[in-house]
């Protein structure tokens, strides 16, 4: 029997720590439950970011969340890097430390984006080796999140739920479910997004996170540039009900507004947690949303692209 | 049914593919990928599926198109003044170019520029002995000082430990100055530059539209305090004895070695360090430069 959230406590509604916020989260304490920080953007700091992030340690909550673990490559694993985020984590006092089910180069090579694996047996084989092992060296459960992807591969041989299912049962890791992931997903490779969130181990989410996307008319991508659509709170309301109540987290990393407005969206989730289910989206539904509107600006990024500027008199 | 390529094929074909600067089709028909897996257009469905409204090559386009741009960002964001200077697009095919040749190996972005000043020094065209410093010049020089901004930002400061203050300094017998040597901050650094690109470069910040600057011999001090990196400009003479100072002299002959390497006449020099030794060193402690001192 597991228990909910494999029994880490449910944080409440935070919102990903942005350098742009930096002076109003000093100045105001604003009165927000937790944050996520990226990071990669802290473990060789020795300025102003580490600085920040000290100080927001003594008020907050803090939740890591990674973007270059690469558990699904073929490389081989950088111990280095695993013992700079272990590290960290033991100076923040991470409540987890996250990654996602993705690969972010081969032959030495970074290409600082969350790619796509194979859905196959020996992929799969081959990530649950590679968690015991980071969980091993962290000293503690990883948490991995489903990925916006884009392609498909011909040799997949079973859909993401199951092999998020496996993976995480089989390594007793924790999952991050994206659901603005599982709407883009569910977009650009027409399935049903209502299924996977009915289908993954309820029990072993530990946090969900919220964002925007952008909408290309033929398929979707994952901005964070933007507020959360409806058919993502429907999304996040089953979510909700299904895991009884999660850590929950808006991301924001392009055009990025005052912190204010980043707060008053993810505090949205709160009418979302108390409403009942209503109609619930379907890849039908989704399909017709997406070829509604197309309001793509041309230079859409797909998420991560997370630099910290210098600060200069 | 049969069994699927295996993974690191799989990613070294896909990472050949996506990070080809022509896109996806030249990708797919490229040495590396096709050493991989031998694919072309019309066989690249039984790899890549369709979705039901974009092609497999579009569906790759998603990763192709966001490679470079992403990383471009990335750079535009640690070298805005030179973005600036260049305009967008020329920037656009620099930054391009270094990507290619010098593509992420590190887990994070903050080292994603560590050769670029050199990648621009090694661009530069052919130039005449003695030459004027010109436009390419300039455009190293940004590279430069937003590069050591960056590192400075970021890398080992003095916040949180005691520096010497202009009382310690007072303490000091006058018949012990010559003997002095300073530790100087972990963020402190002398740089030459010729062009003023520091206010070239506040100038851009503060959105004032700048014009290129004329060449003029620069030296600065560039440090950080209280996590703001700041910049002060040098005379020569200042230049030299800092250097020499930073390099370990004493303070004697650090006065010295810089009056010799001066390219003015040294008696002008003398009369400068005569009437401002002392006024120099209170604001530069006061500046946090130095760490700490000890007489011989
Ligand atoms: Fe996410």
């Amino acid at each position: 029997m597991v228990t909910p959230r494999l029994g880490h406590d449910n944080l409440g509604l935070g919102v990903g720590l942005r350098s742009t916020h930096y002076p109003y989260i000093l100045d105001n304490e604003p009165d927000v439950d937790w944050f996520e920080i990226i990071s990669e953007n802290y473990m060789d700091s020795q300025g102003r970011p580490r600085y920040v992030l000290e100080q927001i340690v003594e008020r907050y909550p803090i939740v890591m969340h990674g973007v270059s673990m690469s558990i699904g490559s073929s490389d081989p694993l950088d111990f280095d890097y695993l013992d700079k985020l272990k590290a960290l984590a033991e100076v923040v006092d991470a409540r987890w430390v996250s990654d996602h089910l993705c690969w972010t180069g081969v032959a030495g090579r970074n290409t600082h984006d969350l790619l796509p694996v194979p859905l196959d047996e020996p992929t799969l084989e081959h990530v649950i080796e590679r968690i015991h092992i980071v969980q091993d060296v962290l000293q503690r459960r990883l948490i991995l999140e489903n990925p916006s992807t884009y392609i498909t591969f011909a040799q997949s041989t079973m859909p993401e739920w199951e092999f998020l299912t496996r993976m995480a049962e089989e390594t007793d890791c924790g999952l991050l479910l994206d659901v603005n992931n599982v709407y883009v997903s569910s977009v650009n490779h027409d399935f049903d997004p209502v299924e996977y969130v009915e289908s993954v181990p309820h029990e072993r989410i530990v946090q969900c996170h919220l964002a925007g996307h952008t909408n290309m008319g033929t398929y979707c991508i994952d901005t964070h540039d933007g507020k959360v659509i409806d058919p993502v709170w429907e999304l996040y309301r089953l979510t909700h009900k299904r895991t009884g109540g999660i850590s929950t987290l808006l991301e924001w990393d392009a055009n990025i507004p005052p912190f204010q407005e980043v707060h008053a969206e993810v505090l949205k989730a709160k009418q979302h947690m108390s409403d009942q289910l209503t109609s619930t989206t379907t890849s039908e539904d989704a399909s017709s949303i997406v070829s509604e509107k197309d309001d793509a600006p041309s230079h859409a990024i797909p998420q991560p692209v997370v630099f910290v500027g210098a600060e200069v008199e | 049914m049969s069994t699927g390529h295996e993974l690191n094929v799989v990613q070294r074909w896909m990472q050949a593919v996506i990070t080809n600067p022509e896109g996806i089709v030249d990708g797919v028909a490229s040495e590396a990928a096709q050493q991989e897996i031998a694919l072309d257009p019309a066989t690249i469905e039984s790899f890549i599926l369709p979705s039901k409204r974009c092609s497999s090559i579009e569906r790759l386009s998603v990763y192709g198109n966001a490679y470079f741009a992403r990383l471009i960002e990335c750079l535009a964001g640690e070298f805005p003044t030179l973005e600036y200077a260049l305009g967008e697009e020329l920037f656009g095919d620099f930054a391009l170019t270094y990507l290619q040749d010098y593509p992420s190996t590190s887990y994070t972005l903050g080292n994603l520029a560590n050769h670029f000043v050199d990648f621009l020094v090694n661009s530069r065209p052919q130039q005449e002995e003695g030459e004027e410093p010109q436009w390419p010049d300039f455009l190293i020089d940004l590279s430069r000082i937003e590069s050591i901004y960056s590192v400075v930002f970021d890398g080992p400061g003095e916040e949180k430990v005691e520096l010497i203050s202009a009382a310690d300094l007072q303490q000091i017998p006058a018949e012990k100055w010559g003997g002095i040597r300073f530790n100087f901050s972990d963020s402190f650094r002398l740089e030459v530059f010729d062009f003023p690109v520091h206010e070239y470069v506040t100038a851009v910040r503060k959105e004032e539209s700048p014009e290129v600057p004329s060449p003029q011999k620069t030296w600065l001090a560039i440090s950080r305090r209280d996590f703001i990196v700041r910049r002060q400009s040098l005379s020569q003479l200042q230049f030299n004895l800092l250097k020499a100072l930073l390099e370990g002299a004493t303070l004697s002959e650090s006065i010295e070695q810089s009056l010799n390497e001066l390219t003015h006449e040294e008696a002008a020099g003398f009369d400068e360090l005569a009437a401002n030794l002392q006024d120099w060193f209170a604001n530069w402690t006061a500046a946090g430069w130095f760490r700490s001192l000890n007489c011989d």
